[in-house]
């Protein structure tokens, strides 16, 4: 899933640098990356979502 | 002019961001050295990614309010990431954490620190923008634009080749303990263990229920021990003592013939018939050390109590007829002047960390403290902690076993002593006498050999949450405000056994008939014992 969230990016990037027109296509690409990111981490903390410190 | 230097430092904080954590990252650290991220360390680096191209976005559009809001929320998400991550190896020893090691810190110690610097450095370039940054069109990008670009894309390109290699392609994904970074396919793990189904919690292993003695077994003959020896209680009575609260534990002192009796944050010193209080406060346990009510009571040296909290949080208290009361406004709640505070901290435990306790007493002899655990959900263990008295520090922690020679034996292959709720402790001549609220038992535990060498049941205890010794009794103190008193049998062993004698121990004249599992002295060294 990490590397589908690279490509995303590599793909987002470059509409912004050479596409600069599909400005509202590559936004969406980048909330996309940006909530896979999250839910990636989210999973992988899930048995504990908050730091795992006293409290 | 103006103007285009606001961009360029953007621009210049992309490269940095780029090159500096994540590209040293990829290249010098993953393809260089073989450092391969777990998959916490992965969203992190993503994250410092996204923050990168949320630059790029604002380089060519303008600092428009969505990207910055993008860009704030990115920061805010990636602290919290390097804050979850750190959080699980800050409280190890020193020198020990997670994967590599750069300049004394650990690389998701590192996140935290560049998320920071990230959110800094927003906060910093949002005060050099005004509306006239942004453009109605996409923005021409100069020289430096275009190197941060450049520089993105061979990065995010780097990225793409090491998570492929390192966690596959879709529905593949990062591992909490990743496998060596390799270009050789036939090194490369894929791994689909984060999508096994698992339990979601908020505090995860940090979530212990507070201890409690409602709701426990208090049939003697269905705990994990049998065929114990039943002590009758010989009375039972109300503790008639006018308390703020509800008894938490009870401890005795010989040498001035007085009880110490705990409430949640009541310390009530009483005459030796649990008659009257001669001395009295009620700490305040706010606005500094959170104590936790109290569960457990003990006499120190002469005229020092000590009071211990269920989460191993303590005060220590010393009997002062000329306390200044104004001064200890701060401490007490009540009767200023009959205590000052000593001290206030905490104890520090490594087996029973994750447990609270419900008991504490003193062994004079060893010039320390012992706490109980009381098991929970998720830990279920009896251990038993020694602390040092004059550092308060831990001195030893142990699980104890059944001494084979006690004639004790489990009520099952699958029983164990850890399902006992010790909630009152008191320690006579190296032994420490453990009541378990669950299933009604008290333990006789050898300190010098950690073994369990007796036990007895003592049916018809309501609650109980404190024990004393006194002479050759126990006195029960429960939830409820009831005193109970039964004979302690190994009482008259004691006398015995100081006269040099190994004879099994034999009931005093009126009292309860001896156990079925007697006490040997000279017994504390044999071998062996089973959990």
């Amino acid at each position: 899933m990490e590397f589908l969230n690279f490509v995303l990016i590599f793909t987002t990037a470059w509409l912004v640098f050479r596409k600069p027109e599909k400005e509202r296509l590559a936004f969406r690409l980048l909330l996309v990356s940006a909530v896979l990111m999250v839910a990636l981490f989210t999973m992988a903390t899930r048995t504990g979502i908050l730091p795992g410190v006293n409290y | 002019m103006k103007r285009n230097a606001v961009f360029t430092l953007l621009a210049l904080a992309v490269l940095v961001l780029s090159i500096v954590p994540v590209g040293t990252a990829v290249f010098l650290l993953g393809f260089v050295y073989g450092d391969s991220p777990c998959v916490m360390c992965w969203e992190q680096r993503t994250g410092m990614v996204l923050v990168a191209l949320t630059g790029l976005f604002i380089l060519r559009y303008g600092p428009k309010p969505k990207y910055i809001g993008l860009s704030v929320l990115l920061g805010a998400w990636g602290l919290f990431m390097g804050l979850r991550h750190t959080g699980m190896h800050a409280a190890r020893d020193v020198g020990q954490g997670f994967s590599l090691e750069i300049l004394g810190a650990h690389t998701y110690t590192w996140a935290l620190f560049i998320y920071w610097v990230c959110v800094a450095t927003m906060g910093l370039l949002l005060m050099m923008v005004t509306h006239e940054d942004v453009p109605a069109e996409p923005r021409r990008l100069g020289l430096v634009d275009r190197l941060a670009f450049g520089v993105f894309l061979l990065v995010a390109a780097g990225n793409m080749v090491q998570a492929f290699a390192s966690t596959g392609p879709p529905p593949y994904m990062g591992q909490s303990d990743p496998v060596r970074f390799s270009f050789l396919p036939k090194n490369w793990v894929w791994s689909l263990e984060e999508w096994t189904p698992s339990a979601i919690s908020l505090r995860g292993r940090w979530a212990i229920e507070k201890p409690r003695v409602t709701g426990l077994p208090a049939d003697p003959a269905a705990g994990p021990l049998a065929n114990l020896t039943a002590l009758p209680v010989r009375d039972q009575r109300p503790l008639g003592l006018e308390l703020r609260g509800t008894v938490t534990d009870l401890a005795y002192e010989a040498a001035t013939n007085r009880f110490l009796v705990t409430t949640q944050s009541g310390v009530y010193i009483t005459d030796g018939s649990l008659g009257r209080i001669v001395r009295s406060t009620v700490v305040d346990p706010g606005y500094s050390i959170d104590l936790g009510p109290f569960a457990g009571a003990a006499f120190l040296e002469r005229k020092y109590v000590m009071a211990v909290g269920e989460n191993k949080s303590f005060v220590i208290l010393h009997e002062n007829d000329k306390a200044n009361a104004d001064k200890n406004y701060r401490f007490f709640l009540d009767s200023y002047d009959k205590f000052d505070e000593l001290t206030r901290s905490r104890l520090g435990t490594v087996r029973a960390r994750m447990m609270y306790t419900m008991s504490a007493a003193f062994d004079p002899a060893s010039n320390s403290i012992v706490t109980v655990t009381v098991p929970n959900a998720k830990v279920k263990r009896l251990v038993i902690s020694r602390f040092d008295r004059r550092d308060l520090t831990l001195s030893e922690e142990f699980m104890p076993s059944i001494a084979p020679e006690s004639g004790l034996k489990l009520a099952g292959d699958k029983r164990s002593l850890d399902e006992y709720y010790v909630t009152g402790a008191a320690i006579v001549d190296g032994r420490l006498y453990a009541l378990s609220a669950a299933y009604s038992t008290v333990l006789v535990i050898d300190l010098a050999t950690h073994r369990v060498v007796s036990a007895w049941a003592i049916a018809g205890l309501d609650r109980p949450v404190g024990l004393a010794v006194k002479g050759g009794d126990f006195y029960i103190a429960g939830e409820s405000g009831t005193l109970s008193v039964a004979a302690r049998p190994d009482a008259a062993s004691e006398a015995a056994g100081s006269a040099g004698s190994d004879a099994v121990t034999k009931p005093a004249a009126g009292k309860p008939a001896a156990a079925k599992n007697p006490v040997r002295t000279g017994a504390r060294t044999s071998p062996g014992g089973r959990r």
